[in-house]
């Protein structure tokens, strides 16, 4: 079983954010940078399905700066057997650049499944798993989860509004990982030791930036106070007065 | 009133679950030598080692690839790590002779200064002492020197492991053969979890435990070894805040006096990081007198002060944490700092100079003189107790002792009270430590008693004041509410004593309810005062804690 898994470098989602100078573009000092969270399930579902084939291979791959490689490191860690770096020097904000410089290292490569988490916690898109499928010719399911493979086939489960979608479909095929889909597991200090030793590639890939350009970042509104209009149940008129005539959700 | 002695309620320190008579299991990750605890002094020790064993490789010394492992049980470096500070760059200079200042991790150099003695409502200006004036010192953040000193030891080849606690340290006589790490993943009643991971043995040739104040596996081998002090080690509590001001702190402040009472010893600090960012904080000896002593609501109060409330009004508070600060100097450290397989170094030893406010530097050089011992050890090929003395040799011999045994008395003159203890310390200055020629006694932190009496309630206001819970949000403490509780409680404690925990914790980690204790595990910052004074701390699953970024 050949997996390749694509994972991105995003800010931890405890840290606090501030925007640079430039009102563009995050301030990255003092961040701290963490292997994307949904990423995280798609590496974990890749080293299960090849734990459980007993043999293949897991790649990580990464579209970013040199400071990616830490990422790819840290699926290493985990347990995949490669990365490799698309190393490019400024950000890609275009989704659609994204997938066609990730869709360029996988093709060919002989990949039974291509894994994504489904979506990256930094820019919210949820595009660029899908669209690679699409550049792959390749059939896709997105937020998966729960899967199951044989033969080569697969069933995935979705969880959409009020129950659970169930997907089948044909290998190769472009995955997207949900949470949900397993408990991904803490590298551990062998693997941690392994994954200095594992091969990681690093190839340039010319920097486009496709047809988004940011104009301003800002933070979301500060979250207004809220009030305790009294305790027990002599406050409940006033609360269904508050419900009723401010918040107007009665 | 009544009276009661914290150690007549406190359990004994769980030594058989941190020292191990078993070797390192089979399925063993085999290393040369491991520092536990990756702060100053671990990090500063493991970058001396791997350029010593660079070095002797380049020149065909032989000695071969030397596996070197930095084990935190922060979920990245920094991130346990506290302390005020303005550092005085001497390790530093030492360690990397090919950088200048400005190329160190430090914030700015300490150009104005001022101690000012506090009354309730004044700030009384008064002459620096010769021990706390700071010319030539920088004002930092040690989050951020631990960061950058991790990425230096990973440009040499070492083996960083955040993430890792060191659960027990792996015996084989007297010998110290290597460590185990904390497992994670563990439900509150210790049955493992679907994301489970067991302990990890590590086999060394020479361990350095390196954890910092109160190093649990520190004091669990020092008691197990026997190793006696003159004085026991005695501790202080601090609590810190960054803030982001809208007025700029243009000098180092350190204060004394008041919101203390006079049976304590401590004082607050405020240090300009940034044009905008202060960091400020209060430390107060834990041989405090009153049993409802807050370390956090003195410092709240504290804030509201005259001296304080024009730089932070209209700020916000970014960041709070709390840490113990060992205090003894001198005369508590203990007798030897090593052993077969083992060297204690750092705030674990107790080196830090409490008239001068100092222990990065202290700490940083003496890891590089571990460093040095154990590379000789390790060509020698013996990692033996009579190998690593000379890591004692060379502390004894160093400004470390020195610097130490100049104020040997300067803090316990203290613990008679604020104005006798200024008094003596005043003729110590004078006379070179001199006065009073002979060594002061102090009895251990937890035998000091403590009068139960009722505490004023005080409510913070949100803007300048916070409670506790507000603070262990702040210090970026995201425990999972399900983890085992790592503190070990002695059984049935008193009312009047859970009452003395809860205002002693600064993370509100012991309530008391219903005239019970109650002890909320998760809130823990590892700051280690109750372990000092009460219940013990033991190592617990990785990413536990705070999250510390610029304390």
């Amino acid at each position: 079983m050949k997996i390749a898994v694509c994972i991105k470098r995003v800010p931890d989602t405890e840290t606090r954010i501030k925007i640079g100078g430039d009102g563009k573009a995050i301030d990255e000092a003092g961040v701290k940078f963490v292997l994307n969270p949904y990423d995280e399930y798609a590496v974990e579902e890749a080293l299960k399905l090849k734990e459980k084939a007993g043999s293949g291979e897991v790649a990580a791959i990464a579209l970013g700066s040199d400071a990616a490689q830490e990422t790819i490191r840290t699926a290493l860690a985990m347990g995949a057997d490669r990365g490799v770096l698309l190393k490019s020097a400024t950000p890609s904000l275009d989704p659609l650049v994204t997938a066609r410089a990730l869709a360029a290292e996988l093709e060919g490569g002989g990949f039974d499944l291509i894994l994504f988490g489904k979506l990256a916690i930094d820019d919210y898109n949820q595009a660029v798993g899908t669209m690679v499928a699409e550049l792959l010719g390749l059939p896709s399911v997105s937020a998966v989860s729960h899967l199951e493979l044989a033969d080569g086939k697969g069933t995935a489960e979705r969880e959409v509004e009020g129950g659970v979608e169930v997907v089948e479909f044909t290998l190769p095929a472009v995955l997207t990982a949900d949470k949900g889909l397993n408990e991904p597991r803490y590298p551990a200090l062998k693997g941690i030791m392994a994954a200095k030793k594992k091969p990681l590639e690093v190839k340039p890939v010319a920097a486009d930036p496709g047809g988004v350009a940011v104009l301003e970042l800002s933070l979301p509104p500060a979250r207004k106070e809220g009030r305790i209009v009294g305790e027990g149940p002599g406050a409940v008129p006033a609360l269904i007065d508050a419900l009723r005539n401010e918040a107007k959700v009665l | 009133m009544a009276r009661l002695i914290p150690s007549a309620y406190q359990p004994p320190l769980p030594r058989e679950r941190l020292i191990r008579a078993e070797p390192p299991a089979e399925d063993r990750i085999d290393l040369d030598v491991v520092f536990v605890g990756g702060g100053p002094a671990g990090l500063a020790g493991a970058i001396e080692l791997a350029r010593l064993v660079k070095k002797d490789n380049e020149q065909g010394g032989g000695l071969g690839e030397v596996g070197i492992g930095v084990f935190e049980k922060a979920a990245a470096l920094g991130e346990h790590s506290l302390s005020g500070a303005v550092v005085n760059p001497r390790a530093f200079r030492e360690l990397f002779p090919e950088l200048k200042d400005s190329d160190f991790p430090f914030r700015r150099a300490v150009e104005r200064e001022a101690v000012y003695l506090l009354t309730s409502g004044r700030a009384i200006h008064l002459p620096t002492p010769p021990t706390m004036r700071n010319h030539g010192h920088y004002v930092a953040s040690l989050c951020e020197i631990v960061r950058w000193l991790g990425t230096r030891a990973e440009e040499l080849g070492v083996n960083i492991f955040p993430g890792f606690p060191v659960d027990s340290l792996l015996v084989d006589g007297d010998r110290v053969a290597g460590v185990r790490t904390a497992p994670s993943g563990l439900d509150r009643d210790g049955n493992p979890m679907a994301n489970f991971s067991p302990p990890t043995d590590v086999a060394a040739r020479a361990t350095v435990l390196a954890e910092g104040t109160r190093g649990a596996l520190s004091q669990a081998w020092l008691e197990w070894q026997r190793v006696p002090s003159p004085n026991p080690q005695i501790f202080a509590l601090g609590v810190k805040e960054i803030w982001e001001t809208k007025r700029a702190l243009d000098r180092v402040i350190h204060t004394l006096g008041w919101p203390l009472p006079t049976d304590a010893f401590g004082g607050s600090f405020m240090y300009p990081l940034e044009p905008n960012v202060v960091a400020l904080g209060l430390v107060v000896g834990l041989d405090y007198g009153s049993a409802s002593l807050d370390v956090h609501e003195l410092l709240q109060r504290m804030k509201l002060h005259p001296l304080f409330r024009p730089y932070l009004e209209g700020g916000e508070m970014v960041e709070w944490g709390a840490k113990t600060i060992p205090e003894g100097g001198y005369y508590a450290l203990p007798e030897r700092r090593y052993g077969n397989g083992v060297v204690l170094t750092g705030d674990a030893a107790g080196f830090v100079d409490v008239p001068s406010l100092k222990g990065i530097h202290y700490a940083m050089q003496s890891g590089m003189y571990a460093a040095r011992a154990i590379f000789s050890a390790l060509k020698a090929g013996d990692t033996s107790a009579a190998q690593l003395a000379a890591y004692d040799r060379a502390v004894n011999g160093s400004f470390i002792s020195e610097d130490l045994y100049r104020t040997r008395n300067m803090r316990l003159a203290f613990h008679d009270g604020f104005y006798v203890g200024g008094i003596k310390a005043g003729l110590m200055t004078l006379t070179g430590g001199a006065f009073p020629g002979k060594r002061i006694n102090v009895p251990k932190d937890a035998d000091v008693a403590k009068t139960t009496d009722h505490a004023a309630t005080f409510v913070p206001d949100n803007k300048l004041t916070f409670s506790k819970v507000d603070g262990v949000f702040k210090s970026g403490n995201a425990t999972r509410d399900t983890i085992p509780s790592h503190l070990v409680v002695g059984k049935d404690v008193p009312t009047e004593v859970a009452a003395m925990y809860a205002r002693m914790c600064p993370a509100a980690v012991y309530e008391l309810a219903d005239g019970k204790l109650r002890v909320n595990a998760p809130n823990c910052v590892d700051c280690k005062a109750t372990d000092v004074l009460g219940p013990r701390w033991t190592p617990r699953e990785a990413g536990s804690g705070p999250k510390y970024q610029r304390m």
